[in-house]
């Protein structure tokens, strides 16, 4: 139960309006018991089966559905962004139309901002999908496991040609968003800032920031090895300073569990 | 087209589902032909047809080539199912009325419309002689039992004959289908389902062949009315461009759009709903779903980071990022993981298959005793000796991988008489594993630890 637990947790951190788009994981895993111990001649392995890949094919609608949405509006914010920039650099920038150092900066100030954030929506899409995948698995898995079926491999390798999976334009956003920050706001003194991280204790209260600390978190709970760790498991997930980013959950002013 | 009858396809977002309950039950002839048919429309529409459904009607369809029958127009349609398609226009929709045989087939294309309904129908017509074997459980039993359904006027036999062309074509759609609805997917449980007696079941659920179906993740879509489309960067960029030239967001109009942007398979819907989203991007910069919320959190958030932290706006900004970037590279790498993962198990049960139809050619007797934890050379002399070759290069390539493959848990159905009980080795002996590919299920399927 623990990535079922896991799941849970991200969905409740989860941005509001994605609440509902994640995998039904303990629904699914119920009807997995259901079907394994419900064995009549007439709910036949064969129709059980076929309902279950009916089901896991709706989630799978619903994943796609949502990505590619949300894909859609990163494609859009994505340009829009970028025009944002110029737009203010040629505006308020020195050399610009109207050169004002205080507007520009606070209009950068904001495009940062809202850079950072969009790239943190980005890349909670990209979990949101791997997620989404790692609990498909592990229900096929148990399905497997529990019916004596052979629905795993072959489902799973459609899964993986499934939209929802194939997450490499956004991670190229993600990316371009990643050089543009860096660019039009490069990195200062490192050292310090370093520093400054260590010493930092509350920094996330809600929000983007907090969902991708979560979800860091999550995934590295989630590959710990488990009883029944084996070779299509991932291998443990191990980060140097997993304790400071422990430390942006655990000031957090809604508890997690 | 012939003078015949065709079957009305409407969809609905909804009726997929219901029909999908009504199906349960059905007796009358056409609504399961319809449901049917709504269904598999409805995957290679709507979705990724990495449906059970589709796999299990397309399978028995043929593969053969494109289709080359009655209808040149619905060949143009095929044509290009592999690319970008241009079969979006196929807009028609699945009934739902579904108790008049004769109802007009109608398909709502608004370019190809004469052309589908010949491969729609046909298509569920098809199933007459072999969907029933493969067809969804709810109309498995309808299928075959319905006495209404032979009463098909003579036009059904033509259209079965073209139909191993129009199936596979049909399959090639469904399989260049990238789309997906707005699937209000309700959860549809149990119920409906449970209901069906299982009649002939002959649907080897758990075996959906590995149909690969390739779904291009760029923008090819085949689907009809309300489509999902996938949009790219340099799609959105030549939508860009055609608003500009019409004047801007405000003054472009969707058809306006459309027509300028010249692509093959784009609807008027698409590029509604992102003319749609557009608008909203430019006159609220940064908005998104719960954006109000977020703009709030966002305030707390600097808020809070500058009391509690003291840190700058531009260091909390900074840890974001980092972490944003950190979260990302774990998952880029957990996918490749996954991928690869997949892949070994994948090879790994081709390889068993190879074997195993190897092994079957030769016949070898079901009982082999024991056999000790080397058994390399003990099964080759058993088996063919294609084995022997076969053992090093998956050596190489399993012991290449990361993710190690575990080839007993995914051959754990394997007929014992293969190889019978083989110890399965631990970490690293994927060798002796591979040697002996089928394993006796009696092992443990909780693996013990293994190095990465």
């Amino acid at each position: 139960m623990k990535f079922g637990k896991r799941l849970k947790q991200q969905i409740e951190e989860t941005l509001p309006a994605w609440r509902d788009k994640f995998l039904s994981y303990k629904e699914l895993k119920k009807l997995v018991r259901l079907i394994s111990s419900a064995e009549s001649p007439e709910f036949g392995k064969a129709d059980a089966g076929a309902e279950f890949m009916y089901l896991l094919n709706n989630e799978i609608d619903k994943f796609n559905a949502f990505f590619m949405e949300q894909e859609e509006d990163f494609i859009i914010r994505h340009k829009e962004l970028q025009q944002r920039i110029k737009r203010v650099i040629d505006t308020w920038g020195p050399g610009g139309t109207k050169p004002s150092e205080a507007e520009y900066k606070d209009e950068m100030a904001k495009v940062r901002k809202d850079m950072v954030d969009f790239h943190g929506e980005m890349v909670l899409l990209v979990n949101y999908s791997n997620i989404n995948y790692t609990g498909l698995a592990k229900i096929l898995k148990k399905y497997d496991k529990r019916t004596g079926g052979l629905l795993r491999l072959p489902f799973i390798q459609k899964v993986l040609q499934q939209p929802f999976f194939v997450t490499d334009l956004v991670s190229k956003l993600v990316k371009e968003c990643e050089n543009t920050i860096d660019q039009v706001f490069p990195v200062e003194v490192e050292a310090e800032i370093v520093k400054e991280q260590r010493e930092a204790i509350t920094v996330a209260g809600k929000g983007i920031f907090r969902n991708t600390v979560a979800a860091l978190l999550s995934m590295q709970e989630i590959r710990r090895g488990s009883s029944t760790y084996g070779h299509f498991s991932l291998p443990p997930l191990d980060f140097p300073d997993s304790d400071l980013i422990h430390s942006f959950q655990l000031n957090s002013p809604i508890t997690t569990v | 087209m012939e003078a015949r009858p065709a079957l009305s396809i409407q969809r609905s977002g909804a009726s997929q589902l219901s029909n999908h309950g009504v199906s349960g039950g059905l007796s009358p002839s056409l609504p399961v032909l319809s449901t049917h048919l709504e269904e598999t429309y409805q995957e290679f529409s709507d979705t990724q047809e990495v449906h059970a459904e589709k796999e299990l009607m397309t399978r028995p369809l043929a593969h053969t080539t494109r289709l080359p029958t009655n209808n040149g127009v619905v060949g143009h349609i095929f044509s290009t199912s592999s690319g970008f398609s241009s079969d979006i226009h196929y807009s028609s929709a699945l009934p739902n009325e579904k108790h008049s045989r004769n109802s007009p087939f109608i398909s709502q294309l608004p370019t190809n419309t004469a052309a589908l309904p010949l491969s729609q129908s046909s298509n569920s017509l098809l199933p007459q002689s072999t969907i029933p074997i493969h067809c969804n459980k709810e109309n498995s039993g309808s299928w075959c039992t319905d006495p209404d359904f032979l009463d098909f006027p003579e036009w059904a036999d033509q259209l079965i004959t073209g139909d191993d062309a129009l199936a596979s074509n049909w399959n090639e759609l469904l399989v260049d289908n990238v789309t997906d609805l707005e699937p209000k997917t309700t959860y549809q449980v149990a119920k409906p389902c449970t209901t069906v007696p299982a009649q002939n079941q002959q649907l080897p659920s758990p075996s959906v062949e590995s149909h690969s179906v390739v779904n291009p993740s760029s923008s090819a879509n085949n689907a009809p009315a309300k489509p999902r489309m996938r949009w790219t960067p340099e799609l959105h960029e030549a939508f860009v461009e055609a608003v500009n030239q019409l004047g801007g967001s405000e003054r472009a109009t969707p058809k306006g759009v459309l027509k300028l942007m010249k692509v093959e398979g784009l609807t008027i819907y698409h590029v509604k709903s992102h003319l749609q989203k557009y608008r909203t991007a430019r006159y609220r910069p940064e908005p998104s779903e719960g954006s109000s919320e977020k703009k709030l959190t966002s305030m707390e958030e600097i808020s809070s980071l500058d009391l509690k932290t003291g840190m700058g706006i531009t260091e909390a900004l900074r840890l974001q990022m980092e972490v944003q970037k950190r979260l990302h590279e774990q998952l880029e790498i957990q996918r490749n993981l996954q991928l690869r993962i997949e892949e070994q198990g994948r090879y790994l049960q081709m390889m068993f298959e190879k074997q195993k139809s190897g092994l079957d050619k030769l016949k070898v007797p079901s009982s082999i005793p024991e056999n000790p934890p080397a058994p390399s050379d003990a099964t080759n002399d058993n088996e063919s000796p294609t084995k022997s070759q076969l053992e090093p290069s998956q050596r190489d390539h399993v012991n290449s991988g990361t993710g190690i493959v575990n080839a007993k848990s995914m051959l754990e159905r394997s007929p014992q008489e293969i190889c019978g009980e083989h110890k399965a080795p631990e970490t690293g002996d994927l060798e002796k594993t591979d040697t002996c590919v089928s394993e006796s299920s009696s092992q443990p399927s909780k693996r013990p630890r293994i190095e990465e």
